[in-house]
């Protein structure tokens, strides 16, 4: 179904429950989702009929459909050549999904670099207003954030908790070796110092383009079509399909229209 | 309006892409060539196993031979499974006998098409002969010329129809249609015994590839009469700057200070001759009369 309103609309259920600790100090919390992936996702269908295709695990071998009750994780050493784990064996080593976020830092909330934000999930008290109300005011007095770990499912992230538009915010963040050095792209080691006549130049140009961050100035023209694709669809319109007008396009058409009137000569 | 898809089953992917740099030539540019060039190239290609040699990243990026029919290859493209003993296994050969699966391959940057010079229905029987004279510098193209052209009339002393084209490159093939009751070592022994011959007539000339390397020679290469090989297909543009094109010409063109080069995206299309027109109905015994 299509929404009526562009908004993401938070959710019921949260996906995770228990308590931010500071020292000794409990703040407990649930914790919901954030951000709302708003791209469109269709199903496989059978071509001749419509039916919902479902996906199934085969056999590389012989082509059978095989059971997950038969089915073990391998772990691949060298192309085709695997090492064999038992549940038992994974499940020895896998994080606890832990009832704690425990904060041991305070940061500048500033001084973290974005690109190790991986994603936002927001913060609800759970029967716990005060704690929580007081947490949130004092680190957003001091432009703090709070760095600790968390377990969701069966993986370990580091977070960060801050205060944002009058609630606490947790965002998972990537470890560093996650991340890109630049300077390991060789094309960027040869960067040279702009000449200063061209960089006064560049400066002027960025100062007239200045403004305020906004991100409501950008939408995502594909999805408002889709929508009134599928609108239309709903309402039984045929929809034909539309070819690109582009000169190119309209170039070989002709062409092609040229080409086939003589081979059928 | 008349829409795309009724006129073509390809769906042109990447028009933008600029394939030849030097001439800011785009996909759209090759696709149109090759759509307005089908009426005189599709004969050549018909029944014939096809190489492609794609340039997904234009002339100036990897090129890579592709002689089995991709992934993704669309069910209405007709393949041919043949044994490759250079391969040792079976490969799916494209068969273009149509303007839709010449068109998809173009839309794959399919920049340069090469044919066997056999058909599917008989692939160990050659139906043409190739001579493919390579100069090495310093000589030019006004050696190859001579050398083709020697060769001609020799071939036209005994009763031989042959056929002329650029290669697109720096030499020139000259093609025998023959009718098929040889195999490639036959033909290959031909081309090879005439490569002799006319070694001994002109200094420029070597037959062997041993000495198809040495400076300020003309090879005449009969290597490529083998099966499964293949050359590049009258009227199949060429990988290189200025997107010349393998031209079929008319024995007259031949004539001092003509360059491949003048044959290319642009002007291939204006000639008003099909000089290859007849050739594969000109299949001949190879017998000396």
């Amino acid at each position: 179904m299509v929404k009526d309103q562009d908004k993401a609309m938070p959710s019921n259920r949260p996906i995770w429950s228990g308590s931010i600790t500071i020292g000794l100090v409990n703040v407990p919390v649930k914790l919901y989702t954030m951000i709302r992936d708003q791209a469109f996702s269709f199903r496989l269908l059978h071509n001749e009929d419509g039916q919902p295709l479902k996906y199934e695990r085969v056999c590389t071998r012989d082509d059978k459909v095989i059971d997950w009750k038969d089915t073990v994780k391998g772990y691949e050493i060298r192309k085709n050549e695997f090492i064999v784990f038992k549940k038992e064996e994974l499940d020895a080593i896998r994080p606890e999904s832990d009832q704690k976020i425990r904060l041991d830092k305070f940061v500048s909330l500033l001084s973290i670099d974005p690109i190790y934000f991986e994603k936002s999930y927001l913060l609800i008290p759970d029967r716990s207003i005060d704690a929580y109300s007081l947490f949130m005011t004092v680190i957003k007095q001091m432009g703090k954030a709070g760095m600790g770990k968390l377990t969701l499912r069966t993986k370990e992230y580091p977070v960060v908790i801050y205060e944002y538009r009058g609630a606490l915010v947790l965002t998972t963040l990537r470890y560093a070796n996650e991340v890109i050095d630049p300077m390991d792209m060789e094309d960027l080691k040869e960067l040279k110092r702009p000449a200063k006549k061209e960089l006064e130049l560049a400066e002027k140009i960025i100062l007239d383009l200045t403004g305020e961050f906004d991100i409501t100035e950008y939408t995502d023209g594909y999805r408002m079509k889709m929508e009134k694709l599928i609108e239309k669809k709903m309402k039984g319109e045929v929809v034909v399909a539309e070819v690109p007008k582009k000169e190119e396009v309209r170039e070989l058409m002709v062409a092609l229209q040229e080409t086939i009137k003589q081979l059928s000569k | 309006m008349t829409l795309m898809h009724e006129l073509t089953k390809v769906s042109f992917t990447n028009l933008d892409k600029v394939l030849y740099p030097g001439l800011d030539m785009k996909k759209s540019q090759v696709i149109e060539y090759y759509i307005r060039i089908a009426p005189m190239m599709l004969p050549f290609l018909k029944d014939r196993a096809i190489v492609m040699n794609r340039y997904p990243d234009g002339i100036q990026g990897e090129g890579f031979y592709e002689k089995d029919s991709p992934s993704g290859t669309p069910s209405w493209v007709e393949t041919f499974k043949r044994y490759s003993e250079t391969a040792q296994r079976d490969i799916n050969y494209i068969i273009c006998n149509d303007l839709d699966t010449l068109i998809w391959m173009a839309n794959l940057a399919a920049l340069e098409i090469n044919i066997t010079v056999s058909t599917r229905e008989s692939f160990d029987t050659p139906d043409l002969v190739l001579f493919d004279i390579d100069p090495e510098p310093p000589l030019n193209f006004d050696d190859v010329m001579d050398v083709a052209l020697l060769l001609k009339e020799k071939l036209d002393e005994l009763n031989f129809r042959s056929f002329v084209k650029t290669s697109g490159k720096k030499g020139l093939h000259v093609v025998l249609p023959v009718v098929g009751s040889y195999n490639f070592r036959q033909t290959r022994e031909f081309v090879h015994q005439f490569g002799k011959f006319l070694s001994r007539e002109s200094d420029l000339i070597v037959s062997e590839f041993s000495e198809s390397r040495d400076p300020g020679t003309v090879f005449i290469d009969y290597l490529q009469n083998n099966r499964g090989k293949t050359m590049i297909a009258p009227y199949s543009l060429r990988a290189q700057a200025g997107a010349p094109v393998s031209t079929p010409l008319e024995w007259k063109e031949l004539k001092k200070g003509l360059r491949p080069q003048e044959f290319n995206i642009s002007t291939v299309l204006k000639r008003k001759t099909s000089p290859w027109e007849g050739l594969l109905e000109s299949r001949q015994k190879l017998e000396v009369q």
